[in-house]
């Protein structure tokens, strides 16, 4: 399941950044992995996208590494199914 | 006008014709038209299907990893042409130089290609958020900046956007720094990427487009044909060009610049007419010792007519010793590139002695009555010749230039 997320991150950045995904791993840094503010900008648009969420300004300025990202999308996933989930509940 | 005498010392270029200035020039030398069904655009909702592209660009070749979604099409055409530019004049930047270099790019449009594109996900396909990056990418200034950043320059910097005068201007305001001696180099010219369909759209709009090919001060010319491209020269002033023993293609001697006042796209006689003169004036030059004119000739029936009348009255008895041409018939109008495009093949004429042709021209019209080089390269020495633009919006900029010495 986590892994699963992570993959996701890591194919995106990849291409984002264009290179090979085995070059980047969870605990690599953006500023490691040479990510600068234009490629990160271009990162969460493509992060939202593929994971149909909305990422807050708050929270995209304090991502540091690739775990932080993917960290940070677990936690909007997970904020977003709760709503669902309960409407799900209230419908049967 | 006293000052600095200034140098021409680099040229890179590049569009439909070439992807350097050797490709470019050997191309419009041999007056080998660039103009071609467009491949960057479906055609099918146009009613011209022909322009002037670069061939073959590979932006990855240039720009590797994701520096190349950095840059719209435009603004990596000006460092492409910069970085030639500057690698022909043969500088080494000191730190000190880097500080006292100007750059100064023209632009009409900047990377509304990139807008456009960025647009139609919003409005067309119902998406709700759009690219992050449009704004650096679409931004006219983009080339400027990514230039200063290739090589560190920290002088002044910025873009002129004046439509199709757009680099004649950024040209003549960089000299005017290097002559007046507020810095010791500039890297000016101009880039230009009109092909997205938004843009093609609206310019089918103004009913200026041919449908056929580009064929300026013909009879039988229809219209304007686009070109995308960029063109950069280095300029430095002439003592130091020569104590450092770099190749002098040319030396400019003036610019003039006037408005028209008069009307959006209808161009008058008299503003070119004086933009050519101030030119003159500007370069202490007299009518008689210009041989050759880069002319503006957008092959439009409104330009070419009132152009040969401004050329005529600037000129008076000796305009019809003049050799002109428009070079616009082999790659095409490229707006706020245009100007330097035609730079680098103005220069190119006078240091190789060979005039570029009007290509294309199939029949004399009696509105259009002077020399402008028909289809057949001329080989001529020319020392002094001029480059004219006209923008939309009546806005003239014309650059003198003199054989390199």
């Amino acid at each position: 399941m986590s892994d699963e997320i992570a993959e996701k991150v890591i194919s995106t950045l990849a291409g984002v950044k264009r290179v090979a995904p085995e070059t980047i791993s969870p605990d690599s840094s953006l500023a490691d992995l040479g990510i600068d503010s234009l490629d990160t900008f271009t990162l969460l648009f493509e992060l939202e996208g593929k994971f149909n969420i909305s990422i807050p300004d708050d929270e995209a300025r304090n991502i540091r590494t690739v775990n932080d990202i993917v960290e940070g999308v677990r936690k909007l996933i997970a904020n977003q199914n709760r709503p669902s989930i309960e409407s799900a509940q209230a419908a049967e | 006008m006293a000052g600095r005498r200034v140098a021409v010392t680099g040229l890179g270029a590049i569009c439909g014709p070439g992807s350097n200035v050797g490709e470019v020039w050997n191309s419009l030398r041999q007056g080998v038209s660039a103009i071609r069904k467009l491949t960057l655009v479906d055609t099918s909702k146009l009613r011209f299907q022909i322009g002037s592209e670069v061939q073959n660009y590979d932006s990855g070749a240039h720009f590797p990893g994701s520096e190349q979604d950095h840059l719209d099409r435009f603004a990596q055409f000006a460092v492409v042409a910069a970085r030639e530019a500057v690698k022909d004049s043969g500088v080494t930047f000191t730190p000190k130089l880097l500080e006292s270099t100007a750059v100064v790019t023209g632009t009409g449009s900047g990377g509304q290609s990139t807008q456009d594109a960025g647009f139609a996900d919003l409005y067309a396909q119902g998406r709700g958020r759009l690219h992050p990056l449009i704004i650096p990418r679409t931004m006219a200034n983009a080339g400027a900046s990514q230039i200063s950043m290739q090589f560190g320059n920290t002088g002044p910097t910025y873009t002129v956007s004046t439509a199709c005068s757009s680099s004649n201007h950024a040209i003549g305001q960089a000299f005017q720094m290097v002559r007046r001696g507020d810095v010791e180099m500039a890297i000016a010219g101009g880039s230009e990427a009109p092909f997205g369909l938004g843009l093609l759209k609206a310019w089918e709009a103004m009913r200026v487009m041919a449908p056929d090919t580009c064929r300026p001060f013909c009879k039988a010319r229809r219209g304007m044909v686009l070109g995308e491209g960029g063109a950069m020269l280095v300029l430095e002033p002439m003592d130091v060009a020569r104590a450092r023993g770099a190749k002098i293609y040319a030396e400019i001697m003036g610019f003039g610049s006037s408005s028209d006042a008069h009307h959006l796209t209808q161009p008058t006689m008299e503003g070119p007419a004086r933009a050519m003169r101030l030119a003159l004036k500007d370069g202490g030059l007299a009518p008689e010792q210009i041989g050759y004119i880069n002319a503006h000739g957008t092959g439009t029936p409104g330009n070419d007519p009132t152009e040969t009348k401004a050329i005529r009255e600037v000129f008076g008895g000796v305009a019809d010793r003049l050799s002109i041409s428009s070079t616009k018939s082999m790659h095409g109008h490229a707006l706020g590139a245009a100007g330097a495009i035609e730079a680098v093949a103005t220069v190119m004429a006078l240091k190789d002695g060979v005039l570029p042709p009007t290509a294309n021209f199939t029949e004399a019209d009696p509105e259009c009555d002077l020399d402008y080089i028909p289809n057949e390269p001329r080989k001529l020495s020319v020392e002094y010749a001029l480059s004219n633009s006209f923008a939309f919006g009546g806005l003239n900029a014309v650059l003198a230039f003199r054989v390199g010495q």
